[in-house]
């Protein structure tokens, strides 16, 4: 007997942490921006350096196809709930909110980054670098919008690890699932910040 | 050859009503199963203490004889004996059905079913969940119902109230009008047998320990169409109830299974009455007795707490974690409901009405004397006589289901059945019930149901209760027959379309009156002290006179009961004098 | 002379499972240990608004009044309970009744949880005996099992659960927390084990354990405390393994 509904669903699950990990590799990288525009250079010229025959298909298949089906998946799922935090206002219910409401920023948001700094820059021939960055970012509304973006793809990360557990079944007693939440919050929290402080760099005159 | 499909209807979702539905989808006949509300629902799962079965688990040497004679004994002698020893001994084969079915019995340490003690028995003899048996047992079997009902064998009903039966030329009952309560439609329906399983008529007490729903409404309604009642004045009243202004709720008699002590000050020192009243039995003696003796100490000696008319249950000196473990949910209850942690300080409660012995005449099979209706669980006359002994009520309504239930295909399959009726007739029985709800609908005169409803649960519950008094059940009579004339100028408010739950409460309420009456009368007309039924008038039993059903017709010129008294079957156990004091 | 202490209703009525919503303010004079059914009971004495105007009895549905039969749940200041319990002292005024809207509404309180029995069908809630005859001495159980059955058996599908629950409602087919914990309590039963399988597949299709998104309300609505979440955390774990064995068993 197959289920696809739950072949489906568990699929979402395990590629959201799958997305996760790529979101945790992609905030080390933007974090060389605190070592200095040089550093963060380098960083993204390491990444050029990569021929595009092997470059593309990455991107395509194990980034722009998971996220696809997360998005569209996700759409379906978010769909399903109608939000009542202000009627139960408890912490897991605000998280669950929290949960869909970033998904739906961040499939505007990501669409958005993903054109204007991955396939905009690339046909218009654009070199990307710290300078560029820098510029592009001290457009006020620009700058909130993307710390807003990072912090709720770090928020949909932690938790979506947090309701991983609870949904393949790891977590099961109250007081471990209590355990959890709080250590994906912490990372949640120790991530935005470390965010905030790369974003800042492109704003503050420190080097 | 496959037998011949009958098609039985059953009035009511509760332990009895499911269990005879049950036995008819076994042996492959279909049911109609009509209900209130939602089975689940049912007031079968208010019983908390647990079911009486003699599983001799204890190392007691325990006998169904002795069950049967403890219940017999319980009831003062005016039980049918034969059917009560019948109940005894389908007893443990019942537990074990349910224990299959999956009711999450409390256990022992070994995982064998758990017994406690009970009221009016020295053996331990009640298995129990919890403090929620009935609760379990319901929902034990409303799921096995539920599985009939994905084979198409059960048709559900839910929220539709019964109405009357349908009878043909030959007086045979062959079907049944009811009224959906959302949409209000009313609508008649064929069967080859009619089981009414719809419990107790409590409400008409005004509060008592019952759901909402126990109104006596359809027993009433049969009973004025010629359908006998039996025992009506044999009222349970459960001495530990939490009074409220809505409802008395239960606090079970496991309580004093487990150890509960029942108490008042007296000098100032805490007085254990019924221990020393009733040294034999203690706080476990059966529930008329015990009633009797709080009201005694409260009304008469005016003891009560604060000077309340209340007295003290007290578990505080037994270990939180045990109470925990078998009363947990009650107690919960509580201090829900009360803001007081029962665990730690002596819980308030006074008696309160809570069961009918009597109910629809019926035989040993449960036929009532309507050919083709028959009766079965708290809305019937069996198994009780005039006293209900704790954890008995369980035991009798499921039992009573597997009697029922495959005596009406019994019926269906050789019974003299009359002529078949017509269409005609059926839409005859339908438009007499919807006149009568459009009567109802159009009510415009001064009176409140609701008021008169007060009135009536006030008197019921003032005269005809743990005391009565010749002079006052006459004063009590007249009184409810005025109401019953003022029903007629009664005004609804509600003329709604959808779940008029007012106009519907107007029909019942004039069920109830004319059931209230038939209780006050036959109490009135039987002049001893027997069970449940007390007069300090004729303090004692007077088996030369009364030992004898009390039998309930209807007069419908002038609607009062015309009372007679009829013999049943007392051979087995010799009668002898009750009392408590010793050991039997 | 102290004033008469009252309490204010606000109730959102309906007159059809059609018609439009309204609400009515409804006074009435305080007493202790009141509670909404007791208040409801007072309104239908005399069903007369705070100014003034008669109107009908307001319908809602009960039968208990002692947290047992889960008739009366509806939604109190914003949260799914039962009404028999819900004490006025407890609550802030004025308090406001109405229907739980995940359901069909009837009329006035009064809903159609109809649904929460078809469920049961869904998960095949029952134990499946050959038959209500004597078959012979039945299984033994664990009493630490029992116990949990016991508690899981507590559920009286009265709805909390599932009107507080983000992703249960008529945008959705979750079948919802209550029937999920009950088929647990059928799998761990000595006989209602051999339907495991069955369950945990019927669990496994569209709007089954799946659709849970872990908002926890559930366990915080439970008014008979039932640890709903660890329970569908334990489905959870029992149908991946169900899935494991689905693929590499046939």
């Amino acid at each position: 007997m197959f289920n696809i509904t739950f072949y489906l669903r568990r699929l979402h699950s395990l590629v959201g942490l799958f997305m996760g990990a790529f979101l945790m590799v992609h905030i080390g990288n933007n974090s060389a921006v605190l070592l200095g525009p040089d550093m963060m250079n380098m960083v993204i010229g390491t990444m050029d350096k990569m021929p595009m025959f092997i470059r593309l298909p990455i991107e395509l298949g194990l980034i722009a196809a998971p996220f696809g089906f997360h998005a569209l998946y996700g759409v379906y799922i978010a769909l399903q709930a109608r939000n009542n935090p202000i009627r139960y206002g408890y912490l897991q219910n605000w998280q669950f909110t929290l949960q869909r409401w970033t998904a739906w920023y961040l499939l505007v948001f990501l669409i958005w980054h993903v054109y204007y700094l991955a396939i905009h820059t690339r046909i218009t021939g654009i070199h990307l670098c710290f300078e560029f960055l820098q510029s592009y970012l001290s457009n006020p509304v620009y700058w909130v919008l993307y710390v807003l973006g990072m912090w709720a793809a770090i928020f949909h990360f932690t938790n979506g690890i947090n309701t991983f557990c609870m949904t393949w079944g790891i977590a099961k007693g109250p007081r471990i699932q209590m355990v959890i939440n709080m250590a994906c919050m912490g990372l949640c929290g120790a991530l935005c910040l470390e965010t905030l402080a790369l974003m800042l760099v492109y704003i503050l005159p420190i080097f | 050859m496959a037998k011949k499909r009958f098609k039985v209807i059953v009035v009511g979702g509760g332990l009895s009503g499911l269990m005879a539905a049950l036995k008819i989808c076994e042996a492959g006949s279909e049911v109609d199963i009509f209900s209130y509300c939602p089975f689940k629902r049912s007031h079968s799962l208010c019983a908390q203490g647990g079911m009486n079965a003699c599983m001799d688990t204890k190392g007691e040497h325990d006998s169904i004889y002795e069950h049967f004679d403890d219940t017999v004994y319980g009831g003062d002698f005016l039980a049918d004996q034969v059917a009560v020893k019948g109940m005894c001994e389908g007893a443990p084969a019942l537990v074990r059905m349910f224990d299959r079915m999956g009711v999450p019995f409390t256990r022992s340490a070994e995982g064998v079913l758990d017994l406690r003690n009970f009221g009016g028995q020295k053996n331990k003899r009640t298995v129990f969940a919890g403090s929620t048996t009935g609760q379990q047992l319901l929902y034990a079997l409303d799921e096995q119902v539920r599985k009939w009902e994905t084979k198409g064998q059960v048709k559900t009903h839910v929220f539709w109230e019964f109405l009357k039966i349908i009878k043909n030329k030959e007086g045979v009952c062959c079907g049944i009008v009811a009224q959906n309560m959302n949409s209000m439609e009313i609508e008649a329906f064929r069967a080859d047998a009619v089981i009414l399983a719809t419990g107790g008529p409590g409400m008409i007490f005004g509060r008592c320990t019952a759901s909402t729903i126990c109104n006596g409404s359809a027993v009433s309604a049969v009973y004025q169409q010629g359908a006998r009642i039996a025992n009506p004045e044999f009222v349970q009243i459960h001495p530990t109830a939490i009074p409220g202004s809505d409802k008395n709720r239960l606090m079970s008699e496991a309580c004093r299974g487990e150890g509960g002590r029942i108490w008042v000050y007296k000098d100032g020192k805490p007085w254990y009455f019924l221990e020393e009243m009733y040294p034999a039995y203690g706080n476990l003696v059966p529930r008329d007795i015990a009633s009797r003796a709080i009201y005694d100490v409260c009304v008469n000696q005016h003891l009560g707490v604060n000077g309340e008319n209340k007295v003290y249950l007290d578990l505080s000196h037994i270990p939180a974690d045990y109470l925990e473990k078998k009363l947990g949910g009650i107690l919960e209850m509580y201090s829900e409901f009360m803001g007081e942690d029962p665990r730690k300080v002596p819980m308030e409660i006074y008696p309160s009405v809570h069961y009918s012995m009597g109910g629809i005449w019926v035989d040993r099979k449960h036929n009532t004397n309507i050919p083709g209706l028959l009766a079965s669980g708290e809305c019937d006359h069996q198994y009780h006589g005039a006293n209900r002994l704790g954890a008995n009520s369980l035991l009798s309504a499921a039992y009573s289901g597997t009697i029922s239930g495959p005596e009406a295909l019994k019926w269906a399959e050789t019974g003299d059945r009359g002529s078949a009726i017509s269409d005609g007739e059926l839409e005859e029985a339908r438009m007499e019930c919807v006149h009568e709800y459009e009567r109802i609908l159009k009510m415009d005169g001064e009176e409140n149901a609701r008021q008169l409803y007060h009135e009536l649960g006030e008197l019921m519950n003032r005269y005809v209760t743990i005391e009565r008094v010749n002079a006052d059940l006459d004063y009590c009579y007249e009184e409810v027959k005025k109401i019953l004339a003022r029903w007629d100028n009664i005004g609804v408010t509600d003329r709604g379309k959808w779940a008029n739950q007012e106009c519907m409460f107007v029909r019942q309420l004039r069920n109830m009156i004319l059931y209230a009456l038939v209780v006050i009368k036959a109490a009135r007309l039987r002049d001893e002290s027997r069970g449940a039924h007390f007069k300090r008038e004729f303090p004692t039993r007077d088996d030369e006179h009364f030992l004898k059903e009390t039998i309930a017709n209807y007069d419908p010129k002038t609607e009062d009961p015309i009372i007679t008294y009829g013999d049943f079957d007392h051979s087995i156990i010799k009668p002898r004098p009750r009392n408590y004091a010793v050991a039997k | 002379m102290a004033l008469q202490k009252t309490v204010t209703f606000i109730i959102e009525r309906q007159d059809s499972p059609t018609g439009k919503p309204y609400t009515q303010e409804f006074e009435l004079p305080w007493r202790p240990a009141l509670n909404v059914v007791a208040a409801l009971m007072e309104i239908q004495k005399n069903p007369v608004t705070k100014d003034g105007k008669r109107v009908a009895p307001v319908v809602w549905e009960c039968n208990c009044l002692e947290k047992v039969c889960g008739a009366c749940m509806m939604v109190i200041n914003g949260k799914a309970q039962q009404a028999c319990c819900a004490l006025v002292d407890k609550l802030k005024q004025p308090i406001h009744l109405a229907p739980a809207r995940t359901f069909p509404v009837i009329r006035d309180l009064l809903i159609d949880r109809t649904v929460m029995f078809e469920n049961l069908k869904r998960i095949q809630g029952w134990i499946n005996v050959d038959g209500t005859w004597e078959v012979r001495i039945p299984p033994r159980q664990n009493p630490n099992t029992a116990a949990t059955a016991y508690e899981i058996s507590h559920c009286m599908t009265c709805g909390c659960c599932l009107e507080a629950c983000p992703n249960v409602g008529p945008q959705s087919d979750f079948i919802g927390p209550s029937p999920i914990a009950q088929a647990y309590m059928y799998n761990i039963n000595p006989l209602g084990e051999y339907d495991k399988a069955n369950r945990l597949n019927a669990l496994m299709a569209k709007g089954g354990i799946t659709s849970c998104g872990n908002s926890g309300n559930c366990v915080k609505a439970c008014p008979k405390g039932i640890k709903l979440t660890t329970y569908l955390a334990q489905i959870n774990r029992d149908v991946n393994i169900q899935a494991l064995k689905n693929i590499f068993d046939h």
